[in-house]
């Protein structure tokens, strides 16, 4: 079967284990509809999202994420602090060519963003590792760099040396289907202690930025654009859902949730 | 590469051994596109799994995999070394690399995977 479109759902703010469980079923929805799926969605409020396999003690010695929700992800890859972000899942059957190493479909999703970000005047490009990165195993996402990741110039991340990383993403490679988080960075997120802060995308666009309007650039209009340059790289288009994901699989995520609601999944390693 | 391997379309290979009991890696193919690995997690011995169950999982910079027991059995052996030498599954996956060794079911399952020249093709593919 060849999926004639991309399906988009953006969904509202969710909690951390509701949001993951969904993403588990659209892993599930893209075997189903044999071809690439994604969803947009936010946070009911401001979250951290661990690696698969992150010691929760890293968390737990990080002061500036004090209080916070945590949630465990079953995708690898560091820390996220969701609140200020373009948080997504992406998931294609492991036979699509997207789905054939973690590389392809990160790049292509990576690379359709800075298509986007150069439209906004912002140089993005994909990143190349060097002897000069920061440590590959640093707790926070935004503080490592690994091949793939979109940086952009210095714009003030803290520590970051060069240049500074505004997206990144990780997989879950399941049986069948490939499951993709990423998050792209629109502004600094002010509800951390300043050592967990990075600075976003508002932070290099002229004008009144935040997390909801960069620059006059609206997230929605950002992703509509992304999402269609994804599309369009495969030679299909982006189609909105006319409803969020969880409308009429509220049951099946509630009852995945209670894996990662479970202190056992978070506390696993 | 051993002649008598097998292999499931999820990248494990299985072997049968001479006492009966099978030696499970990945190929070297799936090694290599997870790219650097960073951490790995293995089954207790005496796990008892079906054919596609989990038997543990792998991280690399940017993702984690499932690994996937070929056949239904016991796991009767594990390398524990391998989580802190895992360059180990790069320079010899079908050697040092091997994972768990398991006590089948049923041998007759072997015959539901892809000999070498199949799996080769699976991966060209």
């Amino acid at each position: 079967m060849t999926a004639a479109v991309l399906p988009v759902w953006w969904d509202p703010a969710g909690d951390g284990p509701g949001n993951m469980a969904a993403d588990e079923l659209l892993a599930d929805e893209a075997e189903r509809r044999g071809g690439p799926v994604v969803r947009i969605y936010g946070w009911t409020t401001t979250t951290v999202s661990l690696g698969a396999f992150q010691p929760l003690a890293e968390a737990e010695a990080c002061p500036a994420i004090a209080g916070l929700p945590l949630v465990r992800r079953p995708s690898g890859g560091g820390a996220i602090i969701h609140g200020s972000d373009l948080t997504y899942a992406a998931a294609v059957p492991k036979g699509h060519p997207w789905g054939s190493t973690p590389q392809a479909l990160y790049d292509a999703m990576h690379e359709a963003m800075a298509t986007v970000l150069g439209q906004m005047g912002v140089a993005a490009r994909l990143h190349v590792p060097t002897d000069a990165d920061p440590p590959a195993d640093a707790f926070l996402c935004f503080a490592r760099r690994s091949a793939g990741d979109l940086v952009t110039p210095p714009h003030g991340s803290p520590a970051s040396g060069g240049d500074a990383k505004i997206m990144g993403s990780a997989q879950r490679r399941l049986g069948t289907a490939v499951l993709q988080h990423g998050s792209l960075l629109l502004a600094t997120n002010t509800s951390v202690g300043q050592e967990a802060r990075h600075s976003g995308l508002a932070d290099l666009v002229p004008g009144n930025a935040s997390s909801n309007d960069v620059g006059g650039w609206q997230a929605r209009r950002i992703a509509d654009l992304w999402l269609g340059r994804v599309a369009e790289s495969l030679g299909i288009v982006r189609e909105f859902q006319p409803e969020p994901f969880r409308i009429g699989r509220e049951d099946a995520i509630e009852l995945r949730a209670i894996r990662f609601r479970d202190p056992r999944w978070t506390g696993r390693r | 590469m051993a002649a008598n391997l097998k292999f499931a379309k999820t990248h494990e290979w299985i072997r049968p051994d001479a006492d009966g009991l099978a030696t499970v890696g990945v190929s070297s193919y799936a090694v290599e596109a997870l790219t650097d690995l960073v951490f790995m997690q293995l089954p207790p011995v005496g796990k008892k799994v079906k054919a596609g169950e989990s038997i543990g999982e792998i991280e690399s910079v940017k993702a984690v995999s499932d690994l996937y027991a070929p056949v239904s059995g016991e796991i009767v052996e594990v390398n524990t070394a391998l989580p802190s030498q895992l360059e180990t599954l790069g320079k010899d996956p079908y050697g040092a690399g091997w994972i768990v060794r398991i006590r089948p079911d049923a041998p007759s399952e072997l015959e539901n995977l892809m000999d070498q020249s199949a799996y080769e093709a699976l991966v060209k593919s």
